[in-house]
């Protein structure tokens, strides 16, 4: 039997038996979200797309899932989903700037021996690509944190339909900080697991340490990492601004 | 009374420090020229001398462009004296990238005649500057938005960093030992602590670190175990880019540390929200503290299997592209790319969920003991 379907079973079973109903969504929200995934790669094989707009397109639908598919769609998803959006534009443009200055696009050195016999001449823009792959990478760290803000706030604002904005964005962005460093270990322990092969050939081969900063790959992973870093970052105070206006102004206070 | 006097001074002090290595940092590193052994230079002026339309097996059509360097050597022994270089790039630029006025590039230096012009081919941009400044960047945002949290966030990323390197180092001194148990012992460590950084010493942090310690080593276990059943059947080994050594070890290993992240996040969850529960009410039973706990679980699960997932499958993005545009097929494509990322996703994800009654009953053994020692 093939590996990748007993693991895809277990997880599934777990899934279920752990999460019930709930766990059959998100083992579903994992599955289409792949397909996104998939789909927009194809998309981007046509050198008449941009692969930025796809991948902000992409960001959207993805978080869409995550949010309003194994939740559902009530004012914690949506200003979860508003904050996840504009966080992402804004990382998009930083990150789209930094990978033109740093040259990170594309392959390696390390990574074409792999490649040789495929043509490089494709003519979509690889720099744009470099920007997708960190955007995706971050898409569902930046998501979870939204959703982890804006609900609780959602409580305090039920518990104290008193409460003033500016008092509801402070407790936002104190439930934001106290996630900041496990949102931001997650995703590092990730890109440090998936580079241990990177990093053990530095060593094997004794690069120089100037050699190891320099080089495109670590570039790359390093620049990853960074922005995931200011993306988990980022999203905090976006959330807590956007879901303290959405719930102070513009629901009357005696809603409920 | 001198608290308040106290805090801000503690403040300018700390950022006084930041701005000084902030500084003096930025000018090393653009001033850094010297220290590196492969000649460095400068490009003051770029020329496209040719331009060439390229359409390759599949129709696609790319322009080739070759750019005429011209720089100065700003080290080694001919520093300050012009350098002639050309570069080839092409419009996608998937392998060599176009250079801007400004930017250093590596170069090895042609031997010519004296009196000649020198020459030379490049090797790599200098990017260490640029790594520097985003580095930067990244720590005043962290610290900017998260404070003390932030700036915790940035030391456990950089003792962590460390701590694997040095684990890496171990495993390539001692040729017998193997790699998965110098990172279980490194898991250990940074598990301890990152979560001790993140809560401090409190009966929280020690259930949130045993559950993940538990929550890690099952899914390790659990992984091994389908592997060695199946024979690792559908894993594509030979696609681990970056080899030097056999793939399984590094591979197994990986999966290890990749999870780690995520597991801890989950048991840090369930630990500190029981806790909350249990400070506020004292009274609460162990079934109700169950209940809340699976809740929780239920919410995070999703949105938790999914970052891993991203983290790791995206970065296949840009091979995925290159062997669809060569005409690779669908499934042969994704089952020699998507393999090894898959498991990795897979394994964190059922990490991710074992965690959540390991992390529930850790909890509330330790809530227990607290009760017992009131």
């Amino acid at each position: 039997m093939n590996a990748l379907v007993i693991l895809t079973a277990i997880l599934f079973f777990l899934m279920t038996l752990v999460g019930g109903k709930k766990g059959v969504r998100s083992f579903v929200a994992l599955f289409i979200n792949f397909l996104v995934l998939l789909v927009t790669i194809l998309i981007m094989t046509d050198s008449n797309a941009s692969p930025v707009i796809l991948t902000a397109i992409a960001c959207a639908l993805i978080s869409a899932v995550t949010l309003f598919f194994i939740n559902e769609s009530n004012v914690k998803t949506k200003t979860a989903f508003v904050s996840t959006i504009i966080t992402t534009v804004l990382l998009l443009l930083f990150i789209q700037f930094v990978t033109d200055r740093v040259m990170v696009q594309g392959f390696g050195d390390e990574e074409v021996e792999g490649l040789t016999i495929y043509s490089f001449y494709l003519g979509i823009d690889f720099l744009q690509v470099a920007t997708s792959v960190v955007i995706m990478s971050t898409i569902g760290a930046v998501t979870d944190e939204a959703i982890s803000i804006s609900s609780p706030m959602f409580e305090i604002h039920r518990h104290h339909p008193t409460i003033s904005m500016s008092a509801l964005f402070h407790a936002g962005m104190r439930i934001g900080k106290d996630l900041l460093g496990t949102s931001a270990n997650t995703l590092f322990f990730a890109f440090f697991g998936g580079y241990l092969a990177l990093l053990v050939r530095y060593k094997d081969l004794s690069y120089s340490f100037g050699q190891i900063i320099n080089s495109k790959v670590f570039s790359a992973e390093m620049i990853t990492i960074l922005c995931a870093g200011i993306g988990v970052a980022l999203i905090i105070p976006v959330t807590a601004a956007i879901t303290s206006y959405v719930l102070v102004k513009k629901s009357p206070v005696d809603k409920s | 009374m001198n608290m308040i006097k106290k805090i801000p001074r503690k403040r300018l002090v700390f950022l006084f420090i930041l701005s000084t290595v902030l500084v003096s940092s930025i000018y090393f590193v653009y001033h850094n020229h010297a220290f590196y052994q492969d000649p460095i230079v400068e490009v003051t002026k770029v020329t496209i001398i040719d331009e060439q339309e390229v359409t390759d097996g599949q129709g696609h059509i790319d322009i080739i462009y070759t750019q005429a360097i011209e720089g100065k050597l700003k080290n080694s022994l001919q520093k300050g004296e012009r350098v002639y270089l050309e570069n080839e790039f092409s419009q996608s630029r998937v392998y060599h990238p176009e250079f801007q006025v400004g930017d250093d590039v590596f170069v090895t230096i042609d031997q010519v005649q004296e009196g000649d012009d020198l020459t030379g081919s490049i090797i790599d941009a200098k990017r260490d500057h640029y790594l520097l400044l985003v580095g930067w960047f990244f720590m005043l945002v962290l610290i900017a938005v998260g404070r003390r949290q932030g700036l915790f966030a940035v030391i456990s990323l950089v003792v962590n960093a460390v701590l694997i390197s040095l684990a890496l180092d171990v495993y390539i001194a001692t040729n017998d030992v193997t790699l998965l148990f110098i990172m279980s012992l490194a898991v250990i460590a940074m598990t301890a602590l990152s979560l001790v950084l993140v809560s401090g010493l409190t009966h929280q942090t020690y259930a949130a670190i045993i559950a993940t310690l538990i929550g890690t080593f099952s899914l390790l276990f659990i992984t091994m175990l389908v592997l060695a059943m199946t024979n690792a059947e559908g894993l594509r080994f030979e696609e681990m880019e970056f080899l030097t050594r056999p793939p399984e070890a590094v591979f197994m290993a990986g999966i290890l540390v990749g999870a780690l992240g995520a597991v801890m996040d989950v048991a840090v969850t369930i630990s500190s929200s029981l806790f909350s529960l249990y400070d506020k009410n004292h009274q609460i039973s162990d079934h109700d503290l169950k209940q809340s706990g699976i809740e929780i679980g239920k919410d995070i699960m999703g949105t938790m299997t999914n970052i891993l997932f991203f983290a790791y499958v995206s970065g296949t993005i840009p091979t995925l592209l290159v062997y669809f545009m060569n005409g690779a097929p669908l499934g042969f494509t994704l089952s020699l790319n998507l393999s090894l990322e898959l498991t990795r996703a897979l394994a964190g994800g059922i990490g991710i969920v074992l965690t959540i009654p390991i992390g529930l009953y850790t909890t509330i053994f330790f809530i227990n003991r607290k009760r017992a020692s009131v």
